[in-house]
């Protein structure tokens, strides 16, 4: 759940996603789900000429499986927090596994 | 959202309970007020597939899935999954600068096929990029299969020679498009 | 009544007939009558006629003698039409509705709260069931009997065609009063013809969308698009013949008045069996329907409208005449615009509700039921399973000052840990803010190092240095200390390369090593951190429970605390002339080592701090900030990734030295300068940053106990002894203490250590000093002419700090 976690407080902010298919997306990140699903606002479709298909596209909804990388803008992560948050993580699966 | 399982915080309650009363506008809205100091804690249902699709249903979309194909139509349904129900479904097939479009009915899509869906503005729809031109059906196809088979042995063998060096295919073998 | 079949209502919701909560697929045959409808037209839509069921006929009427007296019916009363006055009617017996009204939603709570469904047994509803009748009677013709409503509504659920447009005033619109639609519709029953009792054949029925425009009334120019809604239902119930003629003029301001009435409520008002009725008591939730956020984005209501394209809102023909050519046009064009969209919204409109709230709240919760699960624990008010499966969330809103969900969360302990962190920007958060805090630390620093100065001032020493020959002319030099006639870089001393070249090269094992004992001091330090959360209140007199509780929670605190301490390796014997880098040392070579320091401050005692500094101290020049940061001929600055070690220490690590360097006696910033001659290569250290900065920490702090006069004398004669060692040891290298050229910038820290040094100097050291800095002051004076007026002010302010340090100015340089 940390990524899930994670992913929550980019709400709102602008993204950069890269699908698995080279597609590049920038976009609002409205929501994300358990399966990292994403939905973007806004959306930007880069390098546009080559997918004709998403000219009239507004809104996204990517589906999880499917993303490659997410850009994310620097400033809204907290490392020292994500640091902690991933111990913990990595403290609790143990405890789970026992 | 009422009568959740979730509810037995009464702070919490109590908020579902503000929330329905504004539940006019919005039951499961990711599009409600914003507080503005912060961003405000939002409530859990709004991080599911539901909310996400939630806006989406009943609107014309672009249904692009893992194979390559661009479907457009009315989701109608949906589930936890993505798996979707489009509705009057037309299917737009691109080929080098071309395109053509071929009605399909009713689409069930089981959710692992889904790759995207994107909501069509219905202002800006009828601007076709003036990249790509309108052309019947056959031709487009012909042009297609023929793309098709191209990319299809440029990738297998770019993919034999990654394998060759030890890379496993991103997709483990799968191709998308 | 999910499309996939599901029961979705729960068990307690199920106790309101079959027909209610049945859906489509527990039809005996479902498929069966999807066929017969393909089989008829020929298309994926399935009419709501061809899918009836007929399951009405099972209908228990028994109860419905006093339908009559509802309805203000009786077997021999003509048939009502559109004129039908129900205000009026239920006016007369609108007490007793609302009783039942009030005492049924005591009795089923939770049914008040659902969305309405159709129950014709229920007395409380008599008004939404005589709604249907007269809209059934306008409408479908074939179904005369009442009794076929309820199951009407229930069809009509499964596919979503009405149920949800009750739902469709947006709350903050004003809704007209149900008198005030039906004198409407009476006005338009007037002067509209009656409705033919024939059925259109099915139009909507081509993918590709046939649907003609001649089907849709024409639209008088300025007149606000017909609501899609209408439309739909005039097309699906064949209400609407090919030939309606346009509404008449007063129409229009049926619809177009905003914020007098959503579009579409009359015509709900005739084809909604299921409209609720307006004069009824506030039902909240009971409203079904799309949500109205999606309402929103595909029809933007009326009221919007106007606004959007900055127009007048044009409810009349005439209106539009009054209006400048210019703004016809635009408005012309604007609505063209909305009608073309519109219309395509009307298009994509007549399946929509297939998809009924009820399926999106069930599948919503059937998420937030997994995600319950996916935490372990399924009471979801505990703020522990929340933050332990949350956490990066939960604090995180809770840093960026967010609203809390659940106020009773004790993240304040936690907001606060990291706010200290991220107060100070540590990591993350962008280069820009980490400088800026970089700057505080070099402030607090300023500050102690003025501090002394301004001490040392009150009682000058050296009153004879006063510019003789001003600082230019000054070029003798001494025997101690010749001047310098070649500048050549010193190679590196034997135990200054030594180290490098021995520590860089790090076996694999020992940085696996040296990561996992940091992991173990940040997992003793976050369960510190938790202890702190858990601390329980101090305990009453007498309470021996509570004591006990105390003590219990201090000895874990005090073990935990041992545990830390083990962990930081601080206590690990130094080995002289090692190969490997002491374990604390190392553990501080990696930027989450650094971080971890203020934090650990925070839960040790004064003397695990001062062994700490005693350590660093110790080991001041294998530090990497010392031993990567030397200057390097030919390059103006260390590197980049060596820079930002060398800030990240600074905002990091310095703070809580100094922090405790400020209050600690003297007779340890005389042990602390002692371990610095000794056992470190002087030299080395004040090349850089970070070993000026703990210098200048030293020598200002005693200057500062001096002036205060804490220092007992012998106490000094020690201090003075070492510093003249320090003195000697340094003033061959005071010029290679500057960071590159005059131009690079950042020295502030030399001069404040310059000045640290001044005020502690001998007069005779003073002078010795002036003649070794005075090329770099010149510089200094003359480069900062060409610069701006602040940053020049700036730099001059930089030296003048050491320049009053030893009782002079910059301004006396002319």
């Amino acid at each position: 759940m940390l990524f899930f976690s994670f992913f929550k407080t980019l709400t709102n902010q602008t993204v950069t996603i890269e699908l698995k298919n080279d597609i590049r997306i920038r976009g609002i990140l409205k929501s994300v789900d358990q399966y990292l699903n994403i939905k973007l606002d806004d959306v930007e479709v880069l390098d546009l000429d080559k997918y004709p298909h998403l000219s009239s596209v507004k809104n996204m909804f990517i589906r999880g499986s499917v993303v490659r990388y997410v850009m994310l803008p620097r400033s809204e992560v907290d490392v020292g927090l994500l640091e902690d948050a991933t111990r913990r993580e990595a403290a609790n699966q143990a405890g789970k596994a026992r | 959202m009422e009568r959740l399982p979730l509810n037995d915080n009464p702070a919490q309650a109590q908020q579902q309970q503000q929330q329905q009363q504004s539940s006019q506008q919005s039951v499961l809205g990711p599009s409600g007020p914003m507080h503005p100091p912060g961003p405000p804690q939002l409530p859990p249902q709004m991080f599911t597939t539901a909310a996400q699709l939630l806006d989406l249903t009943d609107k014309k979309l672009v249904l692009v899935l893992r194979d390559g194909r661009k479907l457009i139509g009315v989701l109608r349904s949906w589930d936890q999954f993505a798996n979707l129900v489009f509705q009057d479904t037309v299917e737009r097939i691109y080929a080098g600068k071309l395109y053509a479009d071929v009605p399909r009915g009713i689409f069930v899509v089981r959710g692992e096929n889904v790759l995207l869906l994107g909501e069509v503005d219905l202002d800006r729809e009828d601007e076709i990029p003036t990249s790509v031109t309108r052309a019947p059906f056959e031709e487009v196809f012909e042009l297609k299969k023929k793309e098709d088979s191209q990319r299809k042995r440029g990738d297998k063998k770019r993919y034999t020679e990654l394998q060759a060096l030890g890379f496993e295919p991103e997709h483990s073998g799968e191709i998308l498009f | 009544m999910s499309f996939f079949g599901f029961d979705t209502t729960l068990p307690r919701d199920r106790d309101r007939g079959p027909e209610a909560t049945r859906g489509f697929f527990e039809n005996p045959d479902p498929f069966a009558q999807v066929a017969q409808a393909t089989a008829l037209e020929d298309d994926d839509a399935i009419d709501f006629e061809d899918t009836y069921d007929g399951l009405g006929d099972q209908l228990d009427d028994d109860q419905d003698e006093f339908n009559d007296d509802t309805f203000g019916g009786g077997p021999n009363i003509k048939p009502v039409g559109k004129d039908f006055d129900f205000f009026g009617r239920t006016a007369q017996v609108a007490d007793a509705i609302g009783e039942e009204q009030v005492r049924y939603s005591l009795q089923h709570p939770q049914a008040a709260r659902e969305p309405l469904q159709p129950n014709v047994q229920t007395p409380a509803q008599p008004a939404t069931i005589s709604t249907a009748a007269t809209s059934k009677r306008t409408g479908y013709e074939k179904y005369e009997d009442p009794g076929y409503i309820p199951d009407l509504q229930a069809k009509s659920s499964v596919w979503g065609i009405s149920q949800k447009k009750p739902t469709e005033p947006a709350a903050s619109r004003k809704m007209m009063s149900l008198e005030e639609v039906e004198a409407q519709m009476r006005q338009h029953g007037q002067s509209a013809p009656n409705v033919p009792a024939q059925r259109l054949p099915q139009p909507l029925a081509d993918p590709s969308y046939p649907i003609h425009p001649q089907h849709l009334p024409t639209l008088p120019d300025g007149f606000p698009p017909i609501p899609p809604e209408f439309l739909q239902a005039q097309l699906e119930n064949g209400a609407l013949p090919p030939q309606m003629p346009p509404p008449p003029p007063g129409v229009p301001e049926l619809y177009g008045g905003p914020g007098q009435l959503p579009p579409g409520v009359p015509l709900h008002h005739l084809q909604n069996a299921n409209f609720p009725p307006q004069n009824m008591p506030p039902t909240g939730s009971r409203h079904v329907g799309p949500q109205p956020a999606q309402r929103q984005q595909q029809v933007p209501p009326p009221a919007t409208r106007g606004a959007q394209s900055g127009m007048p809102v044009i409810t009349t023909p005439q209106q539009l005449m009054h209006l400048t050519e210019e703004q016809r046009n635009a408005y012309l064009i604007e609505d063209a615009k909305r009608a073309k969209r519109n219309h395509k919204i009307f298009l994509l409109s007549r399946g929509n509700g297939l998809m009924t709230p009820q399926d999106k709240n069930f599948i919503t919760r059937i998420q937030l039921q997994q995600l319950v699960a996916a935490a372990g624990n399924v009471a979801d008010s505990d703020p522990e399973a929340v933050l332990a499966e949350d956490f990066y969330y939960q604090v995180y809103s809770q840093i960026r000052g967010a609203p809390r969900q659940h106020p009773h969360q004790p993240l304040g302990h936690f907001a606060q840990t990291y706010l200290l962190q991220t107060g100070n920007r540590l990591g993350g958060h962008g280069s820009r803010r980490a400088f800026h805090s970089a700057d505080n630390h070099m402030q607090r620093m300023q500050q102690q190092v003025q501090r002394a100065v301004e001490a040392a001032k009150a009682k000058p020493k050296n009153k004879q240095l006063i510019i003789e020959g001003s600082l230019g002319k000054i070029s003798f030099s001494n025997a101690k200390a010749p001047k310098p006639m070649l500048n050549i870089k010193r190679p590196d001393s034997a135990d200054g390369a030594k180290p490098k070249k021995l520590q860089s090269d790090l076996s694999l094992s020992d940085r696996k090593s040296i990561l996992t004992n940091l992991e173990s001091v940040y997992n003793a330090l976050m369960s510190m951190e938790d202890m702190e959360r858990t601390m329980p209140p101090p305990p009453e007199e007498g309470d021996a429970e509570a004591i006990q509780e105390h003590m219990e929670w201090r000895q874990k605190v005090h073990s935990l605390n041992q545990q830390l301490w083990r962990a930081l390796k601080v206590m690990e014997p130094i080995v002289p002339s090692s190969t490997t880098p002491h374990p604390f040392i190392a553990l501080l070579s990696y930027p989450k080592g650094k971080k971890a320091i203020p934090r650990i401050f925070r839960h040790i005692d004064q003397e695990q701090r001062v062994t700490i500094l005693t350590m660093i101290v110790v080991h001041l020049d294998s530090l990497d900030v010392v031993r990567l940061a030397q200057p390097v001929p030919g390059e103006a600055q260390p590197s980049l990734a060596v820079r930002e070690a060398i800030d990240l220490f600074s905002l990091a690590i310095m703070p809580s030295l100094l922090g405790y360097v400020n209050e600690a006696p003297f007779n340890i910033i005389i042990g602390l300068l002692g371990l610095v001659i000794a056992q470190t290569h002087v030299q080395t250290v004040a090349r850089t940053k970070v070993g000026l900065g703990i210098l200048t920490m030293l020598l200002s702090r005693a200057e500062i106990v001096k002036e205060a006069g804490q220092a007992s004398e012998r106490d000094w004669q020690q201090w003075v002894e070492k510093f003249n060692v320090l003195f000697d040891t340094l003033e061959p290298a005071l010029n290679d203490i500057f960071p590159g050229s005059i131009n690079s910038g950042d020295d502030m820290y030399v001069w404040q250590f310059l000045a640290a040094v001044g005020i502690g100097a001998s007069p005779e050291q003073q002078q010795r000093l002036v003649i070794a800095v005075k090329d770099r002051v010149m510089e200094t004076v003359t480069y900062s002419k060409t610069l701006p007026a602040d940053m020049a002010s700036q730099r001059l302010g930089n030296v003048n700090l050491f320049m009053r340090a030893i009782g002079l100015d910059v301004e006396l340089l002319g």
